[in-house]
């Protein structure tokens, strides 16, 4: 009898739920990045950059392969894995292969520096390597331990990278300030964790939960609603700061301008992309749009709405406006990165605000658009960067680049067409993203914010017009001789010069792959 | 027992605390340690709301934070003696080679 009445008590075991095929991915990026540090141990110093460097790359195409696998639906119908710590959809696998995208270009571009710089291959790589996992696994997660636990993964690893060239003192400070700043910003987001773990109690005595759809589900029962917005306010600083939007973005100038070039280019592009796909998963999904008006969780969707329509015209103004008076190349393009990721955040809020899902699946695949053209134009931008540069990171001010365009004439072509795809010139990449995450904007009726991203465009003409005109009407000074292109920069200017004119011209096949629904790019043309 | 309310306005303050430490704090190691406690904070936070509900998965997470504030901890103490040996010293305003 007693016996009887203890089973009843002891909660029944769950079922753990494994499946390696969801997370495959990640499994084969974490055991190369082991293997590339155990390679590096026994390889020639001479050698190393090109092995270790060769097998990140094979290891990136292999988790490229597997999503693209997982993508034409190879894990049969499974939506999530791991009680529902991650999950499978449209949005993780493709910003996982933007992730994977970004690191093989950042591998490519940093062979060069790491001849010049006489820098630990092996280590360089492995570390990328795990960032990119981190990476995955923000865009992977169906909860919020996950999140953190990959943002620290990604950050960690980040903080190494910045700091790698430890004798310069720049490349310190940066260092020193991304990770002091960073870990303030990750105790917020856990912080904010805590607080929603301790709202999402229900009051027939149900735990709370930090699960994404299980905090969805429970809004409106939530017995701390107060707990639930001082935690999703929490949420959205600790992710403002990784994304970079504006009264959190003071850490991004400092930090992009001391980093190493490659690293640079790596932090303006993944994590902010990463970010993104975690910001846009906890909000978008956790805290939903709900019908009824008066429900704890319409208040709470509509206050993170508001907050972010205000913090997305202040990021994109805030990034314009300084960049217009930046005079170190890599500054000015931190401020840019800033702006960008305001752009980005116009199409987040349409996402947020509709009802509807196939208008809020095609939001989400506009934003998701806009950090993929953002990471091609960016790296490419930033390998011009790190071609002018040189080692020690010397010729970063703008009076550098003065004259050089027909002494280097590839690299001037090349940076001027990623810069005029930053301002979204048409039949560039910059110019569908932006279409398209204005054109999702204009759908749920947001016309300031898209007459302020507008504006804000005809701003940032300037600046990116003063590095162009700077290259090719100016007289240069100085003694200078063209960088000669080596095989490995040359692969990635082609890649990216590849990509900006693909997804300007024909970007209607990768927006089809990105959205579940269509109307096509054709017919919005037409319309 | 001491009510769940109190647990959350310690663990509150404690934040408040390391928080406000960082922002006052010239010392690269005590703003580090004033990072640590805010993440402490947090724990607080968790094992308070996870002994209330009688759930384990607060707990769980606290071993989690730690593993993380431990690696991090590393890092962290690792680029403050890389500054150290280029600059001896640790003040974060002299840190001002880039400009703010």
């Amino acid at each position: 009898m007693n016996f009887h009445l203890a089973l009843q008590t002891v909660p029944s075991i769950i079922n753990p739920d494994i499946n390696f095929a969801l997370i495959a991915p990640e499994l084969i990026i974490s055991v190369v990045a082991v293997v590339v540090m155990m390679v590096d141990a026994f390889t020639r110093r001479a050698d190393q950059r090109w092995v270790t460097g060769g097998i990140s790359l094979l290891g990136l195409g292999a988790a490229a392969a597997t999503v693209v696998w997982l993508w034409t639906g190879g894990a049969g119908a499974t939506q999530s894995a791991f009680n529902g710590m991650v999950v499978l959809d449209k949005m993780r696998l493709s910003f996982t292969l933007i992730f994977l995208l970004i690191s093989a270009l950042t591998i490519l571009i940093s062979m060069i520096w790491i001849e010049w710089e006489r820098l630990p291959a092996g280590e360089f790589h492995s570390l990328l390597l795990f960032a990119t996992v981190g990476m995955m696994l923000m865009a992977s997660g169906g909860d919020l331990v996950i999140l953190f636990l990959g943002l620290e993964l990604l950050s960690i690893a980040t903080y190494v990278m910045a700091g790698f060239r430890r004798t310069d003192l720049r490349s310190n400070e940066s260092s020193m300030k991304y990770f002091i700043l960073g870990s303030f910003s990750s105790a917020f987001l856990l912080y904010g964790i805590a607080l929603v773990y301790g709202a999402t109690a229900t009051d027939r005595g149900v735990p709370g939960t930090t699960n994404i759809r299980e905090i969805a589900e429970r809004l409106d029962t939530a017995v701390y609603p107060q707990l639930l917005f001082v935690g999703a306010a929490m949420l959205m600083i600790g992710f403002g700061f990784k994304v970079a939007t504006a009264p959190f973005h003071v850490w991004t100038p400092d930090v992009y301008e001391g980093a190493p070039t490659p690293v640079t280019a790596f932090m303006a592009a993944g994590p902010k992309a990463a970010g993104f796909a975690s910001f846009m998963r906890v909000f978008i999904f956790g805290f939903p749009f709900v019908a009824t008006a008066a429900s704890t969780g319409a208040l709470a969707h509509t206050a993170w709405l508001n907050a972010l329509v205000v913090l997305t015209i202040l990021t994109m103004t805030v990034g314009n406006v300084v960049a217009l008076v930046q005079s170190n190349v890599k500054r000015m393009l931190a401020y840019s990165s800033i702006a960008h990721a305001g752009y980005a955040m116009v199409g987040f809020v349409a996402a947020g605000a509709t009802p509807d899902e196939a208008q809020r699946n095609e939001a989400i695949a506009a934003v998701i658009f806009y950090m993929l053209t953002y990471a091609v134009m960016n790296l490419g931008a930033f390998t011009v960067v790190t071609m002018i540069a040189r080692n020690n990171d010397r010729r970063t001010a703008i009076e550098d680049y003065n004259g050089i365009g027909f002494e280097a004439p590839t690299l001037a072509f090349a940076l001027s067409l990623f810069l005029l795809s930053m301002v979204g010139v048409p039949l560039t990449g910059g110019f569908m993203g932006k279409i398209m995450v204005f054109r999702s904007a204009l759908n749920q009726g947001y016309v300031v914010l898209v007459v302020i991203g507008v504006l804000n465009t005809a701003v940032s003409v300037y600046y990116y017009l003063r590095l162009i005109v700077a290259m090719f009407f100016r007289e240069r000074t100085t003694l200078w001789s063209a960088p000669r292109l080596s095989a490995s920069i040359a692969v990635a200017l082609a890649i990216t010069i590849f990509g900006v004119l693909y997804l300007g011209v024909f970007p209607g096949q990768v927006l089809d792959a990105l959205r579940t629904t269509r109307p096509t790019i054709s017919q919005l043309i037409n319309r | 027992m001491i009510p769940l309310a109190w647990y959350l306005a310690l663990s509150a303050v404690l934040f408040t605390i390391g928080a406000a430490g960082v922002l006052i704090k010239r010392n690269a190691i005590a703003m580090f340690m004033c990072i640590e406690l805010m993440l402490n904070s947090v724990n607080l936070t968790f094992v308070a709301f996870s002994s209330f509900f009688r759930d384990v998965s607060g707990q769980l997470i606290v071993f989690i934070v730690m593993t993380v504030a431990a690696a991090e901890a590393a890092v962290g103490l690792g680029i403050i003696i890389a500054i150290f040996r280029n600059r001896e010293s640790l003040d974060v305003d002299d840190a001002s080679i880039l400009k703010l």
